[in-house]
């Protein structure tokens, strides 16, 4: 019975399909909401739909040169990781899996993504690729600490680094109230981490065309599109969970995510992408110091 | 690195809106070299006036340039003219410079948009192209056209403008000057542009009169070049302009001038529309323009605009040169991408404003010993072998 229950568990909810769907469900608003803020119509609610069957559906070429296997395992990696990290985060109620130190372990498998797009692109010949995987690859070590140490800041304060207790102890408490550094930097880190505009530079479409997965076509573009669409919809949910209360309910999980979308939304089109140099020097010189300046604090507050 | 890297830019490529090629060697993030090759949309219009009459040409040249086809026409038409001893009506010279500044809006409004689409700041690319939809409905509604307006005639210009179609124009007018003071904010305190924009690509006015950069990109680094100024045609000299002028020579004060210069351009499009003057819309010109040479000078929304016309006193010219603004401007992205960030290359290249399709000529050097000429086969063997 507990086999079965795992298995739809992580095929149907909420881990699997229900994840993708959502993930695509808030690629959709998350572009329309950019769309409408730069005066554009968007695309309709079915596009992200559409996009992944036509991506899927069509051939996926291997370039000369690279490891096939390669090629055409990091995108199944990558989206495994990113369903995986699924099941750890609360999905409209309790998470389905929970352990102690799940957390780390979640952030981990969140970072799949930004390690598995950095690997396609050394994997190639590609002059793009390679530009675009350096950036990625140097992208990642800006942001991924000051992220993780703003997303630590709840589990201090709750004495716990398994998502789902820290709700439980925190009890609704909206910790992005107390620690708004934290929740600011959470919520930045995780436009890093899905290189959305003005953190876009490893995907500069002008300067390096598709950055790291210039390559990639058809199904393995599908699916690291697919991991990154799930990915939003992860990386919104844990920091809803972490910042704003926990997740008690299908209604609050939506209004919660949704006004962080909305942040993130109208943060991207406000401004100019920064250059990589610029990237890494806003992180390590704020990002990092911010977050290690919290974190010094809540250590200091929890002894006392 | 022992291993040169480096990054192709074109001839297709998404920062590139025409064919053109550019190979940057990158150590790193930052670029050590550059180079370009020009030439891809290469149309021969240069060699096919020869082979129409003068009147056809007008249509011809004016579809040099999409976006400036206007001073393209006008340059033309003014050679023309004072070969043929004519002068257009005052009237026609008014309207002529009308049309030129509403082409320049629309120009510079399009170079911000794209500019800001190299920088990654989608919002700005969409609301200024937004905005320019206001001046391609005045020009529609003036000229039928929203490119190749087709305003210019031998001796004069085709339409008038009558009360209804001056108050639309003047009310576009008032809502893009309001929206351009909230470009012009951006493009001066916006701290994440200005990043940047501030001290990339500077080029010093020593280094802009060494390498012959015109138009804006050269006022941008203090030269007073305009020719608007320096040697006003058709009806500036009675619409005085103003040149703006900035200092510092970096991307930023290149996004300054060309939207203070919409500033002028707004200013002087109401001056003509209030002192319009009466009379005639066209001159009478000979079919057969007589023998001679002129050199004809426009400042487009790019730069100088130059064209070289000579007559043999036929119904068609016996050679028109055309050198635009783009090939003047092009060897300072070279000089100013070295040294420069990677990402920094497709704003120091946007920040000249490039239009490759008007630029790209066949240049032969004769050979002085044997004195040959190219024939028309080995012209068409060469446009074979070259775009292969």
């Amino acid at each position: 019975m507990s086999t079965m229950l795992g298995a739809v568990a992580l095929a149907m909810f909420p881990g699997g399909l229900f994840v993708i769907a959502m993930g695509l469900a808030y690629e959709w608003a998350d572009r329309k909401l950019v769309a409408r803020l730069q005066n554009r119509l968007g695309p309709r609610w079915f596009q992200p739909v559409a996009d992944t069957v036509k991506l899927l559906s069509k051939e996926e070429i291997v370039p000369d040169g690279v490891d096939a296997r390669l090629v055409l395992g990091l995108p199944v990696i990558v989206l495994a990781g990113a369903l995986t990290a699924a099941l750890y985060v609360p999905m409209a109620g309790p998470p389905a899996l929970s352990f102690p130190g799940d957390l780390i372990v979640t952030v981990t498998l969140l970072g799949l993504l930004t390690i598995g797009t950095g690997l396609a692109g050394t994997n190639t010949l590609n002059r793009f690729s390679l530009q675009g995987a350096t950036r990625t690859l140097t992208l990642l070590f800006s942001y991924e600490a000051p992220f993780l140490l703003a997303l630590l800041g709840p589990a201090v304060v709750a004495g716990s680094w398994e998502i789902g207790e820290i709700a439980t102890r925190l009890g609704g408490r909206w910790v992005a109230i107390s620690q708004p550094v934290g929740f600011a930097l959470a919520l930045v880190g995780l436009m890093g981490k899905l290189e959305l505009p003005p953190f876009d530079a490893p995907e500069a479409e002008t300067e390096i065309v598709a950055g790291a997965l210039t390559e990639y076509s058809g199904r393995g573009l599908g699916l690291f599109r697919l991991a990154k669409s799930v990915e939003l919809a992860v990386g919104l949910t844990l920091v809803a969970a972490l910042y704003l209360g926990g997740i008690g309910s299908p209604v609050a999980h939506l209004v919660k995510t949704g006004g962080l979308l909305l942040v993130m939304a109208t943060l991207q089109s406000l401004f100019a992408r920064l250059r990589i140099d610029q990237v890494v020097g806003a992180w390590w010189r704020y990002g990092a110091v911010l977050a290690l300046g919290q974190w010094l604090l809540l250590i200091a507050w929890a002894r006392v | 690195m022992p291993e040169r890297f480096v990054i192709p830019i074109g001839p297709q490529h998404p920062a590139l809106k025409e064919p053109g090629h550019f190979e940057f060697t990158v150590d790193g993030e930052t670029v050590t070299g550059a180079s370009a090759r020009l030439g891809y949309a290469h149309r021969g219009i240069e060699k096919a006036t020869e082979a129409r009459t003068w009147v056809q040409d007008l249509y011809l040249l004016e579809r040099i340039c999409g976006i400036c086809s206007h001073v393209h026409a006008t340059a033309y038409a003014l050679g023309v003219e004072r070969l043929a001893g004519v002068t257009a009506p005052p009237r026609a010279q008014a309207i002529r410079v009308l049309v030129g500044e509403m082409e320049r809006v629309h120009s510079h409004l399009l170079w911000l948009g794209v500019a800001a689409h190299e920088a990654g700041f989608e919002t700005l690319f969409m609301y200024s192209w937004r905005d320019r939809e206001t001046i391609m409905d005045s020009l529609e509604a003036l000229t039928g056209n929203r490119v190749n307006y087709s305003a210019n005639l031998l001796g004069g210009v085709k339409f008038d403008v009558d009360t209804g179609q001056a108050d639309a124009i003047r009310r576009g007018i008032d809502f893009l000057e309001s929206r351009t003071r909230i470009y012009l904010d951006l493009v001066t305190t916006d701290e994440v542009f200005l990043r940047r924009t501030r001290g990339i690509g500077v080029m010093t006015a020593a280094q802009a009169e060494t390498l012959g950069v015109v138009g804006p990109t050269a006022r941008a680094s203090g030269v007073a070049r305009d020719i608007r100024v320096d040697a006003a045609y058709a009806a500036y000299p009675d619409f005085p302009v103003g040149i703006t002028l900035e200092q510092t020579g970096d991307l930023a004060a290149r996004f300054v001038v060309r939207v203070k210069e919409l500033f002028e351009s707004y200013r002087l499009i109401r001056t003509v529309l209030d002192g319009l003057p009466a009379g005639d819309l066209v001159a009478k010109m000979p079919r057969h323009v007589p023998e001679g040479e002129t050199i004809s000078r426009v400042e487009a929304p790019r730069g100088e605009l130059f064209y070289f016309i000579r007559s043999g006193g036929r119904s068609r010219p016996d050679r028109v040169k055309v050198r635009t603004p783009t090939l003047c401007n092009m060897a300072s992205v070279l000089t100013l991408t070295i040294g420069h960030q990677l990402a920094d290359v497709p704003m120091i290249l946007v920040g000249v404003d490039p239009c490759f399709s008007c630029n790209d000529r066949t240049v032969v050097i004769r050979d002085a010993a044997t004195g040959q000429r190219w024939t028309w086969a080995r012209l068409r063997q060469h446009g074979i072998e070259a775009y292969r």
